[in-house]
């Protein structure tokens, strides 16, 4: 199956060795839109690399960048300003909840339901349309610098998103209406994929895929970074629906509540923001962003754990490359899914072949950050 | 108020991690010790020197005695003009999660302030440094982590560090034909991009010629 099938969300291959309907045997084949962003970085500076890390994932750029930025300050030693790591929260909440109407969208035409896709990617829009008035493009943001971020809220951007956010939960008890009482989506998801927690962990699954199997761990709480500990949120969980693990199903309820949740925290984190949320510093002020040194010696190592959209990302740095340290020597990127993608191969082994489209899409795939 | 785990759990589960890693491993070259982030909460992790002979025992300890359960990356450098005895360096990021397989119907929800002993999570970063060569190589640990398979793979692939050991050793990244040896983020191949020179010392263009020219028509 692939490169080119519905199934695959990007662009690999899957092959697959069946008895009749039965999968007894898969293989992943990643690669093909392999960029070597690792080895284009070595040649970048540090503001230079924003872009690319926003470009890792369509569908997830605002936390990509932010995952970069925050492994860089490790580096280069720099704190963020209060304000500007409340605005960042906001952000990447955003972009959370953008990332996961996007698998909600491309993952019901998948398993037969076609109406949710248009569904989704219209209320998709008004948190693009959000994240736009901070970025300034629709998709790939260049938002976060190393030290804070490149410009401040606009005005009147705390009402919109108030009333965006509003709007979008009421719509979300529609999804609940239209998928949790559609057989065809009970039926397809219940039943198949299931994973144990465990099992997850050792092979690096992490992320809303653990948390459907009956654990709330998170990075975002046991590894605290930003003012997550300061905005109310619970870290969503989800009852596995049998004792082999999560199915299909927990995996989608995981991610509704996550959505719900990340709504929770860009309310309270606008209330809370220090400043106020009707405030806009020019960009620049130290309130947004701190100063930072433009080189890291040779030696001088930076990393930091991120919780994204499909679980622990990561980035590692070494100081002190070309420049006299301007770049740095080594950039090392650590993709959820690239570790994702064989586990869920072999979880495969032993369902029909109907049910790949359905027990691949649960995971949420994403070829861009898988190959890099 | 979103939850958090505490800087006092955090030094607390670093420090008796430090100190166990020292007790089972001192006096054999193993170094273990705390070391802060320097940005956000400044939280700790431990970082651990280890020279290759020893990594494999290192790791089932890690993995069996420590709980730590998750091996998040595998990262490997080259250092052409490094040390003669740091000329290649693997670094390992491990993570520890309190992580349970639940009956049908049920879930634990963690209070992070109430976690104690192996349960609080921990960050762990390994270094091992490998001698100048053509060939490095370091012990797999595809048998003690499942996750470690594809990093592995994937770190053979780019930077040509060999797993002594790992089963099913294949390109993940490159083109399946690539020629053997070859691997990108080796520091002997530069990024070069198509007529580089051109597009960046003559930006412009004024001093570009049609590619025939010299040539007798």
């Amino acid at each position: 199956m692939g490169p080119q099938h519905p199934m695959t969300h990007g662009l690999w291959t899957l092959r697959v060795k069946v008895d009749g309907e039965t999968v007894v045997d898969t293989e992943p084949e990643l690669g093909y839109i392999h960029r070597g962003v690792e080895k284009i970085c070595e040649s970048r500076d540090f503001t230079q690399i924003v872009p690319y890390c926003d470009r890792l994932c369509y569908a997830s750029a605002m936390t990509w960048a932010h995952s970069y930025c925050y492994a860089v300050e490790d580096l280069l030693e720099v704190d963020v300003p209060e304000r500007a790591e409340y605005v960042r929260l906001i952000a990447v909440e955003m972009q959370r909840i953008a990332s996961h109407l996007m698998w909600l969208g491309a993952y019901t035409p998948d398993v037969g339901n076609l109406t949710v896709f248009v569904w989704c990617l219209r209320d998709r829009e008004m948190f693009l349309d959000l994240m736009q008035e901070l970025g300034g493009s629709r998709m790939h943001y260049n938002f976060p610098r190393p030290g804070g971020i490149k410009r401040d809220i606009p005005p009147g951007f705390a009402n919109r998103a108030r009333a965006k956010i509003a709007l979008f939960l009421e719509r979300m008890k529609e999804y609940e209406m239209l998928l949790d009482e559609s057989t065809i989506f009970l039926v397809r998801t219940q039943g198949v994929g299931y994973a144990k927690a465990e099992e997850m962990v050792n092979a690096g699954v992490t992320g809303p895929n653990v948390r459907a199997a009956g654990v709330n761990y998170d990075v975002r709480w046991a590894h605290p970074y930003s003012v997550y500990d300061e905005v109310d949120w619970t870290s969503s969980v989800e009852k596995p629906s049998s004792v082999k693990g999560a199915d299909c199903y927990d995996r989608y309820r995981v991610r509704m509540t996550e959505m719900e949740e990340s709504c929770r925290m860009i309310i309270d984190a606008l209330d809370k923001i220090p400043g106020g949320s009707d405030t806009t510093y020019q960009s620049g002020d130290e309130k947004i962003i701190a100063k930072v040194p433009s080189r890291a010696p040779e030696g001088a190592t930076g990393h930091h754990h991120f919780e994204d959209s499909r679980g622990e990302s990561m980035f590692y740095l070494q100081g002190g490359g070309e420049g006299r340290g301007k770049y740095p020597y080594r950039v090392s990127i650590r993709s959820p899914m690239f570790i994702t993608i064989p586990f869920v191969a072999e979880t495969m082994i032993g369902y029909k072949i109907a049910d790949i489209p359905a027990i691949m899409g649960s995971f949420d795939p994403c070829i861009g950050e898988t190959d890099r | 108020m979103g939850m958090a785990i505490t800087s006092a759990q955090n030094k607390a589960a670093v420090d008796a991690a430090v100190a166990a890693v020292m007790d089972r491993f001192g006096g054999t070259g193993i170094e273990a010790t705390s070391v802060e982030h320097s940005t956000g909460k400044h939280a700790s992790f431990l970082r651990i020197i280890s020279p290759p002979r020893q990594w494999l025992g290192l790791a089932k300890f890690l993995r069996f005695d420590l709980g730590v359960n998750h091996c998040s990356m595998v990262t490997g450098t080259h250092f052409p003009d490094g040390a003669e005895e740091r000329g290649w360096e693997v670094a390992y990021h491990f993570m520890r999660m309190p992580v349970k397989n639940q009956a049908s119907g049920a879930c634990v929800e963690h209070d992070a302030a109430t976690l104690t002993g192996l349960e609080i999570p921990l960050e762990v970063e390994i270094f091992i440094p490998l001698a100048k060569g053509d060939s490095p190589v370091v012990d797999s640990i595809q048998s003690i982590w499942v996750g470690a398979d594809w990093n592995e793979k994937e770190t053979w692939d780019l930077v040509g560090i060999e797993f002594k050991g790992h089963k099913d050793m294949m390109r993940v990244l490159n083109p399946h034909d690539s020629p053997l040896g070859f691997h990108p983020l080796q520091k002997q191949h530069k990024l070069r991009y198509h007529d580089y020179n051109e597009m960046y010392d003559d930006a412009q263009g004024f001093e570009r010629k049609p590619t025939d020219s010299g040539l007798v028509k």
